[in-house]
């Protein structure tokens, strides 16, 4: 059952009508254009740029360079490594260099076309394994980024009781978020002097900073607010357009916007790091992992973006959900010349969830005992010990995520080129080891309802709906008479991103935390015996209505630099999917038939929600597995990058397990990344089941598995 | 060198100037203010765009204005009758069919011109009618459970 009464999506109206306005759709009066001159050149340093040409061109108004940058030129979501415009040097293709506008946009970009840059290359660096050693520096403090280790037992010491040791190496590639709205903004300067920005975007209070920053201006001077969002998934994290609308708005001082076409999209977001990934694991003759030994090798391209965050996280999910003694993870990035990588959903657990389960399945095999069996007593339970020594001490519904797929396993039946195959995950909820508070506030606005204001930005995952119906559960209150006032950096404190799966479960409780102090307010003015809202508003009228703020961090902590032990995160989500596939010996094409997904969501608030997520992750995680590939260079369009379509998905079915998060607004953890994590896995597992082969490397589209299957024939 | 066209767009008549090398899919938006038609990939890869046009769904940004001169369009500001949601619209919301949003106007389109020509269709054949539909944020499954719904409505 679930425990906060359901609601539809409010935002479902206005969209079946086309009457919601993205940043791109939006028009003011006199508005102008912006366009990124970007860089074509891996590494290189700028010897000439001549801009006569389009400067000459009339409708341009503005050729901006970092020479008009008033504040500080660079910018970055964990460090400021990166140069909003390039100055001297340019590190990956892509790269901005100008942004030229104009008054309308096709000149903005004929203007652009016109630009001629004269480049010195630099010997570039591809391969993060040449990285380490190459004689160039991407930046002057050497070419590895961030090295993280887990320690955990005498790995060692579990390889020698193990009576058997499977040893892999796995790959995975670029992958873009592909959102079907590209990166736009708008930006003008309204009538008390203050720089507004309408931006497509997962964090509002994030890129007023670095706004105030490149601008040198206070951040009481810009407002960012939150457009409808047509989807993010980690890539609007990342400052997108919003520096470069407010540096082009500063300038001109008329209304500017900037939006990508989809190759400036794939030319310019960030993306999922590939990951190279040696794994090895002991286990002894019944199936208990002994040991887990992994070395993860990442190209994070040029500049920082989350590279850091995706090294530890993907070294402290590496052992899985399961149990294990001893541990030793080495997790390193470099810089390349490559794209930026990102965060993308999962943060690199998606990437060693492919590793880990495939050596599950391997163990399982290797001993002739069953997969399920094996990820059954070994999985991580209320009182187990993870890979940082943190004991679980609640929520922990692993287990009977894989008790609700054992009848559909058990039951299976094999036909010929068919397979089936288990995924399973755990996911810390919210940022690695640091605090990650977040803040909202409730009062009663003039029309008598309860103002809910909150900066979490709705990428479509449907928080605005979640966060709702946890201020009316909590405070009583029907959604009709709530007013949710959200994502504008003018009318609420910051709630953190919306990523690692965390508003659910971390601005819910902010909300929860403010509900319960206004309860007891509006139980004082005898809201609960039926006087109205209006009439309470009208008492506090002269006097201030009061304000009540919650707030919730939740309780983690910083991590040992050597062992990573501690608290990374105060709660995880865990999942199983089992899918059944076909595999084509001939063609090497892989269809999915079915999949069964299993989820622990602590509780769920909102069922449709949760399934909504849960078949969006599937696709992106069969993307993931058969499909998606961006190559530097190549991927310029949706025809090239070919993400899943109506005729690729299966018939899914979800089961929800609520293992109750006692910190959590009513149990609540999260589900968006967990629904795609254990996907891809679960497919490379069916596809060995199908046709005994096993891809080690994603994607494992259809002349990847046709070269695996006659490569086995001929052996 | 502006062109003088016609079109019928959701029963009203405009007669509008228009170079001839912009798309239908910018005439919609930025002339006739119809922000509803979306603009995904601008080279018909991804359906954001889709309108009806004499009866059949075209991605519009892959029609010259010029060319649908005389035509009669749908877009998705002209599905609903009045108040009255269409009951792909409808079955849109009562599922949660929508999740970001920006593939909707392209999959109500799809899914209406589907409906108008085959009112029972099965599950594959609405897959395949929003197979030119891209969506990164669903899975498809509720925008299918949406349209399967809406089609059962419509036949009582």
């Amino acid at each position: 059952m679930p425990a906060v009464k359901e609601i539809d999506r409010i935002d479902a109206l206005e969209k079946v009508l086309g009457a919601t306005l993205y940043a791109g759709d939006m028009y003011i009066e006199g508005m102008l254009y912006g366009v990124i001159v970007r860089s074509t050149r891996p590494h290189a340093t700028i010897s000439k740029i001549n801009i006569k040409e389009a400067q000459y061109l009339e409708g341009v108004v503005k050729i901006l360079s970092c020479n008009d940058i008033p504040g500080k030129k660079e910018f970055g979501i964990i460090k400021k490594d990166q140069s909003l415009l390039a100055e001297k040097k340019v590190r990956y293709v892509g790269e901005p260099v100008l942004v030229v506008v104009a008054e309308t946009e096709r000149l903005a970009r004929k203007a652009a076309e016109l630009i001629q840059i004269e480049y010195d290359d630099i010997i570039s660096i591809h391969d993060p394994f040449t990285s380490e050693k190459a004689p160039v520096l991407i930046h002057g403090s050497g070419n590895l980024l961030s090295h993280r280790t887990v320690l955990k037992g005498d790995v060692q010491k579990g390889f020698r009781q193990s009576d058997v040791i499977v040893e892999h190496t796995y790959r995975t590639t670029w992958l873009d978020h592909a959102f079907l709205e590209t990166e736009a903004g708008i930006g003008y300067m309204d009538n008390t002097g203050k720089l507004v920005i309408l931006t497509s975007t997962q964090n509002v209070h994030y890129k007023r900073k670095e706004i105030s920053r490149i601008l040198g201006l206070p951040e009481e001077n810009i407002r960012v607010i939150q457009a409808t969002t047509g989807g993010g998934f980690g890539g609007k994290l990342d400052m997108t357009v919003e520096c470069y609308v407010a540096l082009a708005v500063y300038h001109t001082k008329k209304p500017v916007m900037i939006r990508f076409t989809r190759e400036e999209s794939f030319l310019s977001d960030t993306k999922r790091h590939p990951l190279y990934i040696e794994y090895k694991t002991g286990a002894r003759r019944d199936g208990k992992i002994q040991a887990v030994e992994v070395n993860i090798i990442g190209d994070t391209g040029p500049y920082i973006s989350y590279g850091e965050t995706v090294c530890l996280r993907a070294a402290i999910h590496a052992t899985g959900p399961y149990e294990v003694p001893n541990v030793h993870v080495d997790s390193r990035m470099f810089y390349t010349n490559n794209p930026i990588s990102g965060a993308m959903r999962g943060f690199g657990v998606p990437q060693i969830a492919f590793a880990h389960e495939s050596q599950m399945d391997e163990i399982a095999y290797a001993l002739k005992l069953d997969p399920l069996h094996v990820r059954m007593i070994n999985g991580l339970k209320k009182g187990s010990r993870t890979a940082t020594s943190q004991i679980l001490e609640a929520s922990a519904g692993y287990i009977e995520t894989l008790k609700r797929l054992e009848p559909y396993w058990q039951g299976r039946k094999k036909l010929k080129g068919r397979g089936f195959g288990l995924g399973s995950m755990f996911y810390g909820i919210g940022n690695t080891g640091i605090t990650n508070p977040s803040y909202a506030h409730l009062s009663i606005a003039e029309n008598g309802k309860i103002a809910l204001h909150t900066g979490v930005c709705e990428i479509g995952q449907g928080s605005d709906t979640v966060l709702l119906q946890i201020l009316c559960e909590s405070l009583g209150v029907d959604d009709k008479n709530v007013e949710l006032i959200r994502g504008d950096t003018d009318t609420s404190k910051d709630a953190g991103s919306t990523s690692a799966s965390r508003q659910t479960y971390i601005s819910g409780m902010a909300i929860y935390n403010a509900s319960i102090k206004m309860r007891e307010f509006l139980d004082k003015e005898e809201y609960y015996k039926g006087r109205g809202l209006k009439d309470i508003f009208l008492t506090y009228k002269e006097k201030g209505v009061p304000v009540f703020e919650g707030f919730f961090d939740p309780p983690t902590t910083a991590l040992d630099p050597e062992t990573s032990e501690g608290k990374p995160y105060a709660t995880y989500a865990f999942a199983t999917h089992m899918t059944e596939v076909e595999v084509d010996e001939i063609t090497g094409y892989t269809k999915v038939l079915k999949v069964y997904a299993a989820h622990d969501v602590g509780k769920a608030i909102n069922v449709r929600n949760i399934k909504g997520q849960v078949y969006g992750g599937i696709a992106m995680g069969i993307g993931f597995a058969l499909m998606e590939e961006f190559r530097p260079g190549e991927t310029h369009s949706l025809d090239a990058y070919y993400i899943p379509t109506s005729m690729d998905m299966p018939d899914v079915e979800v089961f929800i397990i609520e293992d109750e998060e006692p910190t959590g607004p009513f149990g609540a953890k999260g589900v968006g990344e967990p629904a795609l994590i254990p996907q891809a896995a679960s497919i490379v597992n069916a596809i060995k089941d199908a046709v005994d082969v096993r891809p080690f490397e994603l994607p494992c589209h259809i002349e990847r598995l046709k070269g695996l299957i006659e490569s086995k024939t001929s052996k | 060198m502006k062109q003088i066209i016609i079109l019928t767009v959701n029963n009203k008549v405009y007669e509008i100037a228009v170079a001839p090398n912009r798309t239908l899919t910018q005439v919609l938006r930025e002339d006739l203010n119809l922000t509803g038609t979306k603009e995904g990939c601008g080279i018909g890869d991804c359906g954001a765009c889709a309108v009806i046009m004499d009866g059949r769904p075209v991605n519009s940004c892959l029609v010259l204005a010029v060319q649908a001169n005389g035509s009669d369009i749908t877009t998705i500001e002209g599905i609903a009758e009045r108040e009255k949601l269409h009951p792909v619209q409808q079955a849109f919301v009562e599922h949660g069919a929508i999740q970001c949003g920006f593939c909707t106007s392209g999959m109500i389109i799809s899914a209406k011109s589907l409906l108008d020509k085959k009112p029972k269709p099965s599950e594959l054949e609405i897959r395949e009618a929003i197979s030119g539909n891209l969506c990164r944020c669903t899975g498809y499954q509720k925008i299918v459970e949406a349209i399967m719904d809406a089609s059962q409505k419509m036949k009582k």
